[in-house]
């Protein structure tokens, strides 16, 4: 077990640096999942999202009093003054992502049935903000109806009318139980994110092992010694294997300790089963990085677009919902893209029979499978190396 | 400036290739891969249509006017939804297996059954009320002596739109931007590792090769300052290439102020490689430990200035403006993005100095470490 | 005088690695710094060369104070260190070029001293090759002419035969020499003796970071009472014999042990025949008899009661 030791070792005396990483990337995902989750709850219309929204108009009547109104309901309102410089601020920092500008004239146009347009300055692609436009414009359309049908109403009346209408809503009925539901949202994203960071880390901390053991004199030295390169190799991978499993649980258990705040449901262990067979997928894509790369200059280079790369394109920072169809195929050449896929369908699970279960099954196996391959890629191309 | 030092400097950087190639390609990359990920937020194309059951039931059927609503959702290219017809039951299955979103169920008043709160989920919602509102406007037009009851309903079903976008500056307001601004941020910071590489090379207490130069009639600063450009050139040049890759190849907006674009990368690439020096400098851990810091630091930066999750940047700027202030890669990030929004330079100036300012206070800091020609121990 | 150093003290925390040093180097010396491992040669060369602070004491190179912003010193001096520290991006011409190009500026004058560096050092076949397919002998020869390229006029060699193959150090050593022949003074460290005695016109010997002796070689073995080691090797020696022995004039200590009866005596003549006679006398048996002068190990045991190389 000489080799395993000395692996150990390696990885004892770098302990600081992996400390550094795994505190980062532990920060990162939590931060990111706490933000993510407390926007989830509050972007969408359940909850009743509150955009930030500066409405500047330019006359004061009762209809225009109405419709603020009725967009208080929906949006937090932030006063701004009408000056360009402070209205521009005001969108750069996001301190409002909706500015409404009234023109002049315009509660008299709707009264009198002429077409007439409200001005918007908004930040893109923001679902908050949608559900604005959903909601101006629903009142303007009703109002519109108003006007055509009924003779000689007052601006007062319209807006009264139209306060009854808009207080309709949909009833919505969540099957799963709310607070649950929120938690696993909370897990889901974690996990998520925690797909970065492990990789992050695995990639980081064994290419230090690994550059150490690719020394060509020191790798040269083992060969003479008398083990055969399998069970040097056994040996390594055992070590590799430790330290795996000693990074997932540090992660794993952090994550524990945030689910089970709000308590423990079965789900939370089928993500932390997925997530175990995600580490074993990342630390043998970071062998291979460690077994192809030869300078050490290039390795956080290298780290980063892996990293970066893999999560962007497999759902990880954007939501799959949001990926093109052709990304999606593509990213589906990927381990992280069955992650993330067994992470999503997880997350939202009640039932955990076969029928249900079976994707995510699917999702697992082939990550394991994604895990041999790069290992078997790696042992060959390393034994090349050797032998050049 | 030595020219023999900065010239044998510059070869001998060009010559390690592996690293070369990665420091010039991993941006690149990187930036393909975000283009992958985020064309299709910005283009808001190829929108896929939510599927939604509806219980079949007798007081759908009698519904009418929810069926012709839902079944012009369900219609045309761009379709909102694809609708299953089917039991309770059925839907309930569907529901569960997660072959659907929701389920409405049509039962005096309808109901929307979901399993969990999402960006689908949402969007029947909004479909839903919007639907609900108008039909409730109907029913009070009808209690109210309408002029032409018979265009009511066609009336209703016909939807203007109220609303014109305008742009409040230079520009419209940019998400996806941000996230290739901070890309560049990022690649300019990952110039620490030629920074933590020139003090590698220059303290005696680290490097063989280091002592030689130190025993040389070199003065250090000079030859440090030399072999420091060196790198900067290479650097700045693989940044060179990234910009012009995102301007012609991924055809990434820039604004009209192209060459200020081009000076904010020289300024971010002196003051990455100058945090690098620094941080090299003033650690005096192992390499490993070093990277790690370098690593971790540029991160939390990126990660900070949004570059994997944008409302982390608004999140701070609300929260904890002086954090903005004080991440050098969020200024950056920002001063690519005052460029492109605003009309006048003064928030664009406000960060260029601040970061400015930061550059000048690395190199000082780098300057008193290195400065020391003797050392404690070798 | 080239170097001078008076009441030098450096300390590693508890360490003190070198303790109360002086040393004086002239024009024209091979000098050679001889001491076991972990002595304070290296520690000593890198405080005469400012790379280290040291706590007390004066340097002086060419008659003047020895400081890090020295560069009209530094600009004669020569150092070989015990590393080799080249660059592996760059061929060994391109090596030597620029190291010599730190010193030098004009570059046809230069391009002149690189080729007779490479000469020197016996690598012109080896010009386009980068530092990595080097071996061993010929890495250490690189690094010895980039530090000598410039044909300084002080040479500082810090243990550069280490780990060199016979051939390549008595190549080395012949160009040491060589290097002095043409006007350069030379420091030379290292823990091997056979290298001072054959190569340096003074040393000094250090231990535990002190001067424990200075002079020319037959100086230093003038120093001790050791005159000669008389070796014989016998079956059986009886204690009333050694004694008997001991008492001979001349005679310091004799010693049996593993069938070796080692005999030390002060300076004179004849010691070896006082032996001799004492072993017929005593009709001792024996196989092989022979005599040692002493070497500078001799000296190092006799100061400081322990071997050179341990």
């Amino acid at each position: 077990m000489q080799v395993f030791k000395l692996c150990l070792k390696i990885l004892k005396k770098n302990i600081r640096s992996l400390l550094i990483y795994i505190v980062l990337f532990l920060g990162i995902s939590t931060i990111m999942a706490s933000s993510a989750s407390t926007e989830q709850n509050t972007d969408f219309s359940f909850t009743k999202s509150k955009a930030r929204l500066a409405i500047i108009s330019e006359e004061s009547t009762p209809l225009t009093a109405g419709l603020q109104q009725e967009l208080a309901k929906i949006a937090h309102l932030v006063a701004l003054p009408d000056e360009i410089e402070a209205l521009q601020d005001a969108l750069y920092f996001r301190t409002v992502s909706y500015i409404l500008r009234i023109p002049k004239g315009f509660s008299e146009k709707i009264m009198r049935g002429q077409p007439v347009k409200l001005h918007k300055t908004v930040i893109p692609n923001s679902y908050s903000n949608a559900y604005l436009d959903l909601s101006i414009d629903q009142y303007l359309n009703s109002a519109r109806l108003y006007v055509e049908q009924i003779e000689d109403l007052s601006q007062e009346e319209l807006v009264q009318f139209l306060q009854k209408d808009l207080a309709v809503e949909t009833a919505v009925e969540i099957k799963t139980n709310d607070r649950q539901a929120a938690k696993q949202t909370y897990s889901q994203y974690f996990f998520n994110y925690l797909s970065y960071s492990l990789l992050s880390i695995l990639i980081l901390g064994l290419s230090a092992l690994l550059l150490v053991f690719n020394n060509q004199d020191l790798q040269k030295r083992n060969a003479c010694a008398p083990l055969s390169t399998a069970n040097v190799n056994r040996q390594f991978v055992l070590a590799v294997l430790v330290f795996t499993v000693l990074t997932w649980l540090v992660m794993a258990l952090l994550c524990l300790v945030f689910a089970l705040k709000d308590g423990f449901t079965v789900n939370i262990l089928y993500l932390l089963l997925n997530s175990f067979i995600f580490a074993l997928c990342a630390a043998s894509i970071s062998y291979l990085i460690g077994t192809l790369v030869k300078s050490p200059n290039a390795i956080p280079a290298i780290s980063n677009v892996v990293t970066l790369g893999l999560s962007f394109i497999s759902g990880v920072f954007v939501p799959m919902e949001l990926l093109g169809k052709q990304v999606l195929k593509f990213a589906s050449f990927t381990p992280t893209y069955w992650y993330v896929t067994a992470n999503n369908r997880l997350a939202s699970l009640t039932k955990f029979n076969y029928t249900n279960l079976q994707p995510v099954f699917t999702s697992m196996l082939i990550q394991l499978g994604f895990a041999l391959a790069f290992f078997a890629v790696a042992l060959v191309l390393g034994k090349n190396r050797r032998l050049q | 400036m030595s020219l023999h030092i900065f010239g044998n400097r510059l070869k001998c950087l060009l010559r390690d290739k592996e690293n070369v190639f990665w420091t010039m390609l991993f941006p690149i990359l990187l930036a393909v891969f975000f283009n992958l990920a985020l064309s299709n937020v910005n283009a808001g194309e190829s929108f896929q249509a939510i599927k939604l059951a509806v219980v079949n039931n007798s007081s759908f059927h009698n519904d009418q006017a929810l069926q012709t609503a839902l079944d012009a959702a369900a219609a045309g290219e761009q379709k909102l939804f694809e609708l299953t017809l089917t039991s309770q039951e059925q839907a309930e299955q569907l529901l569960t297996e997660q072959k659907v979103s929701a389920y409405l169920l049509v039962d005096e008043e309808p109901v929307l059954v979901v399993s969990k709160t999402g960006i689908r989920e949402s969007i029947i919602k909004s479909f839903l009320d919007s639907y609900l509102q108008t039909t409730a406007a109907v029913n009070t037009i009808l209690q109210n002596n309408p002029n032409n009851p018979a265009l009511l309903f066609q009336s209703a079903g016909e939807r203007q739109n109220y609303l014109a976008e305008v742009t409040g500056s230079a520009a419209d307001p940019n998400n996806i931007l941000i996230f290739f601004y901070s890309l560049i941020a990022m690649s300019c910071f990952y110039g620490g590792f030629w920074g933590m590489r020139e003090v590698t090379d220059i303290q005696a207490d680290i490097s063989a090769l280091a002592a030689r130069i130190n025993i040389s009639p070199q003065h250090k600063l000079k030859a440090f300052l030399s072999s420091l450009t060196a790198s900067y050139l290479i650097h700045f040049s693989e940044l060179i290439l990234l910009l012009l890759f995102l301007r012609y190849v991924l055809q990434i907006d820039f604004g009209a102020k192209s060459g200020y674009v081009v000076l904010t990368t020289a300024l971010g690439s002196l003051a990455g490689i100058a945090y690098g020096a620094f941080i090299s400098a003033l650690v005096k851990k192992s390499e490993n430990m070093k990277v790690a810091i370098l690593i971790g630091t540029t991160m939390f930066g990126s990660f900070l200035a949004g570059m994997m999750i944008q409302d982390i940047k608004y999140l701070v700027s609300q929260k904890f403006p002086l954090l903005a202030y004080v991440n050098p890669i969020n200024l950056l990030t920002d001063a690519f993005y005052s460029l492109y929004y605003y009309d006048t330079f003064s928030r664009y100036f406000l960060n260029i100095t601040i970061l400015g300012g930061m550059t000048i206070a690395f190199c000082l800091g780098t300057y008193v470490i290195v400065r020391r020609r003797k050392y404690a121990s070798l | 005088m080239i170097v001078s150093v008076k009441n030098l003290v450096k300390r590693y925390d508890d360490l003190l690695a070198i303790d109360h040093l002086n040393l004086t180097v002239h024009d024209g010396e091979v000098f050679g710094l001889l001491g076991p491992n972990g002595s304070g040669k290296t520690t000593a060369i890198n405080c005469i060369l400012a790379l280290l602070e040291y706590d007390k004491g004066e340097i002086e190179i060419f008659g003047r104070p020895m400081k890090p912003e020295a560069y009209d010193i530094k600009r004669h001096i020569g150092v070989v260190m015990q590393n080799v520290a080249v660059y592996n991006e760059l061929t060994v011409e391109e090596n030597i070029n620029y190291f010599c190009g730190l010193y030098v500026a004009d570059k046809k004058l230069r391009q002149e001293l690189v080729r007779e560096a490479i000469e020197f050092v016996g690598l012109q076949e080896f010009t386009k090759y980068y530092p990595k397919k080097l071996s061993g002998g010929l890495l250490r020869r690189l690094n010895i002419a980039c530090g000598i390229a410039h044909k300084p006029k002080l040479i500082i060699l810090d243990e550069p035969t280490v780990a060199v193959d016979p051939q390549s150090r008595n190549k080395i050593l012949e160009g040491i020499l060589e290097l002095n022949q043409q006007g350069a003074t030379i420091i030379y460290t290292t823990h091997y003796m056979e290298e001072v005695e054959q190569i340096c016109s003074r040393i000094m010997i250090i231990d535990k970071g002190r001067s424990i002796a200075v002079g020319t070689k037959d100086e230093l073995k003038a120093m001790i009472t050791l005159g000669e080691k008389i070796t014989v090797e016998s079956q059986r020696i009886t204690a009333a014999q050694l004694s008997a022995l001991r008492r001979l004039p001349n005679i310091v200590s004799a010693e049996y042990k593993n069938r070796l009866l080692v005999i030390k005596s002060s300076k004179g003549s004849n010691n070896l025949e006082t032996v001799l006679e004492f072993i017929k006398q005593e009709k001792i048996q024996f196989g092989k008899i022979y005599s040692e002068l002493p070497t500078l190990n001799d000296v190092f045991l006799e100061i400081t009661g322990k071997q050179l190389r341990d």
